[in-house]
């Protein structure tokens, strides 16, 4: 009887621990979990509530109309949902969730305004970590229980790799945002991002024209690294520049001697170039600005993750002039067309889950969602796997509002619709278009570039990307 | 091969990372020696004060009071744990103590994914008034925080050794983890003395966390696991010396940052707190045996 009563004390403060560890863990977050990692229809979720945006504050359009993004403004559509799908990377240190969040707000804008034809897009997420077995089950899973008639959003590290040949047999045309060399190299997925190899491209190119007597290419060390250094390399050997390749592991936890080794590697006339995610590429930038060693080579690079308000503000001015950023889509900060308006707008009312706010992720989220509702817009008749994947792959020459040139989809053995891009620079907390960094076509040095242009040709620009 | 010159600047990027694994080796050796227990959790137990921090200071509360509650989350979660699971635990095998607070990291990891879920675009991180100023030692700028540190990390193996070995509470830590029956039989308060030694380690790992925060990432998964780096400085003091511990640490500090250079070893360089670890365990492990044949033979 003893130990039993000695026990119940000790049981009732663990319980008491237990409700007080829980009641400080929830006073204090600042942060929810979306239901993105979840099957939940987060479109449907979303356009019932709308939310606040956890946007940056230059989200300053937040009473832009967002209604232009359906054709019945004010609306909600009722009739039988669409059921689209995305597969997505959510593990420590790599996320590419405010990809599919965003895709999921502009569905719910939609749902908002009318729908397609009335009917509501359901709008699944699932997220993965890089683990092929779990990925391959989720395509299924999208397939078979949830009935998806649609593949949009999926920005994953090995996705494309492990799905796609899944995919064409079910005869899915994907919209994604690529990483892997199959987002690219398929006749089945077309991607709206150049991806870390084009991207690169883009970042090592710009970094030529500032004459470096040595590039240092550094990324995260994570599957297709040589796949992606080898777009750099050709472009800076065709330009008789030296290359170094590093690949360092992620989460970075030694920063100090990563910059120190960039900045030793490339030398004072040297450029370095990173390709990491936001956090990462940060974490070694203020490593370089605190030991006071940025200067110490003649410019910074960096593939489009970079490309973001947050690490703009969080690196301070500094960085103004000697940081450049490839970026694959129109830059938001100096651009008012009604494409980035809607875009700010539907980020303001329903992106609470995008929690990057303003930037290239949420941009290709946007852009994914507007190529797919356009391609939904033109099915006559019922919405089927055929009818909505042959709307998809017909996408031809649009005006997108968010790329240098239009985009097309196509009956082509790879897609790089986007091979055009800006480079962005640092200015007092934004990301703004760089001296001569306006629409530039990637080179074709890079074989894959070529091989591409000389199926699909060279893509019309984009008049309504520009302000 | 690298010449010195270029070595030169890892030794002082080292000795800084030196200072961050000897500010969580020297924290779990400290609560080895007072209560028998090896605190994995020092390092998640710091990392979810450090995003609370984070959190307080994102809702726009003044940044002191957002570092004292880090702090105060540190020592409050590991006294409370140390209360409810120290007890029944006490008799069990050092192995079982140390992997029940396993439990408390993956609860703990588990929370912070849960609230601060890992994102693309987002980028987190606590900045300190140290961060502003330092000064230049071999080219390279070493700021306040840093030099904080490492002077922690002193601070600590010598304040606490002092503390075990000159005070009545010390010396009561240190018969508890010898054998807490018999330290309870001489009319010791165990549970008091437990008490302390547990809030302590918290407050450590609270202030480790801290200032990990800022000089490393703040993220949950580096802050959480870098105590497995820790862990291996701690073994070489054969959870032992803290001393030993602080030294251990600089050293796997700076020769973790100056295989960086070496371009064949750079992408082994994670290895280093496993490698000498091991390295050292063999080395006490045999001399040992030489020792005891020499002293049968003699």
């Amino acid at each position: 009887m003893n130990r039993y009563s000695r026990r119940r004390p000790r049981l009732a403060a663990a319980a008491v621990a237990v409700i007080a560890i829980g009641g400080v863990i929830a006073g204090c977050s600042s942060n929810n979990s979306n239901s993105s990692s979840t099957t939940a229809p987060t479109s449907s979720a979303t356009s019932s509530a709308p939310a606040t945006s956890s946007a940056s504050p230059s989200t300053s359009a937040a009473a832009v109309s967002t209604s232009s993004c359906g054709t019945k403004p004010g609306v909600a559509a009722t009739g039988t949902p669409i059921p689209l799908g995305g597969i997505v990377t959510d593990q420590s240190g790599t996320s590419f969730t405010d990809i599919s969040n965003m895709a999921a707000a502009y569905f719910a804008c939609v749902n908002a305004n009318g729908g397609i034809n009335g009917h509501p897009i359901k709008y699944y997420i699932e997220t993965e970590q890089t683990n092929a077995t779990q990925i391959a089950s989720e395509a299924k899973q999208l397939v078979q229980s949830d009935h998806v008639v649609g593949i949009v959003g999926n920005t994953s590290i090995i996705e494309c790799s492990v799905d796609s040949s899944y995919w064409q047999a079910q005869g899915f045309n994907i919209i994604d945002s690529g990483i892997a060399p199959e987002c690219y190299s398929t006749p089945n997925s077309a991607a709206v991002n150049m991806g870390p190899r084009y991207s690169s491209d883009g970042a090592v190119q710009y970094a030529l024209t500032q004459h470096p007597s040595k590039i240092v290419f550094d990324q995260s060390n994570v599957p297709g690294t040589t796949y992606i250094a080898a777009g750099p390399n050709a472009l800076a050997k065709a330009a008789g520049v030296p290359i170094t390749d590093d690949a360092t592991n992620v989460p970075v936890s030694d920063a100090n001697s990563v910059a120190i080794q960039l900045v030793d590697q490339a030398g004072k006339d040297g450029a370095v170039v990173l390709n990491f995610t936001p956090p990462d590429a940060l974490v070694i930038l203020e490593a370089a600005q605190k030991l006071n060693i940025e200067g110490n080579v003649k410019e910074w690079g960096c593939s489009t993750p970079c490309n973001t308000d947050f690490l703009a503000k969080s690196l301070g001015s500094k960085w103004n002039g000697k940081f450049f950023v490839n970026a694959e889509l129109t830059p938001p900060d100096p651009t008012t067309s009604p494409a980035m308006s809607l875009y700010r707008g539907i980020l303001s009312q329903y992106g609470k889950a995008v929690s990057g706010g303003i930037g290239s992720f949420s941009q290709m989220g946007f852009t994914e969602a507007e190529l797919m509702v356009k391609a939904l817009e033109s099915v006559t008749g019922t919405y089927t796997v055929a009818s909505v994947n042959a709307a998809v792959k017909a996408l031809k020459n649009v005006d997108t509002g968010m790329l240098c040139q239009q985009w097309t989809y196509g009956s082509y053995s790879m897609h790089i619709p986007n091979n055009e891009d800006y480079t962005v620079t640092p200015d007092n907390g934004e990301m703004v278009i760089a001296p001569n960094g306006g629409c530039t076509q990637i080179s074709a040095v890079d074989p894959q570039i070529a091989q591409y242009r000389s199926e699909a040709g060279t893509a019309p620009s984009d008049p309504t990307s520009s302000s | 091969m690298p010449s010195w010159s270029e070595f030169e600047p890892f030794i002082v990027s080292g000795l800084a990372l030196g200072g961050v694994y000897a500010l969580s080796g020297v924290g779990l050796v400290v609560l080895y020696r007072a209560t028998g227990v090896l605190y994995l959790a020092f390092g998640a137990v710091g990392a979810m004060g450090a995003f609370l921090t984070y959190a307080m200071i994102q809702a726009s509360l003044p940044d002191w009071l957002a570092w004292i509650v880090c702090i105060l989350f540190g020592g409050v979660i590991t006294l409370i744990y140390g209360m409810i699971f120290g007890p029944p635990l006490a008799r069990r095998d050092p192995l079982v103590r140390a992997v029940a607070t396993l439990g408390l990291t993956l609860i703990l990891f588990g929370a912070m994914d849960l609230l601060w879920p890992p994102t693309g675009g987002e980028v987190r991180s606590i900045s300190l008034p140290t961060d502003n100023g330092g000064f230049t030692v071999a080219g390279l700028q070493v700021d306040w925080t840093q030099l904080i540190g490492l002077c922690a990390g002193v601070v600590l193996t010598v304040g606490t050794a002092a503390f075990l070995r000159y005070t009545k509470l010390g010396t009561a830590m240190r018969a508890m983890a010898n054998d807490r029956e018999i330290t309870a039989t001489l009319g010791v308060p165990v549970r008091r003395v437990e008490a302390a030694a547990w809030f302590g380690c918290g407050i450590l790992a609270g202030i480790a966390g801290l200032l990990l925060a800022d000089l490393v990432q703040l993220d949950p998964t580096t802050l959480t696991f870098l105590v497995i780096s820790s862990l291996a400085a701690a073994l070489i003091a054969r959870l032992r010396s803290i001393a030993v511990t602080f030294v251990a640490a600089i050293v796997i500090g700076v020769v973790h940052d100056l295989l960086t250079p070496i371009t064949s070893l750079t992408n082994y360089r994670d290895m280093t707190p496993f490698v000498l670890a091991a390295i050292a365990l063999l080395w006490v492990s045999r001399h040992r045996t030489v020792m005891t044949r020499s002293r049968e033979e003699a």
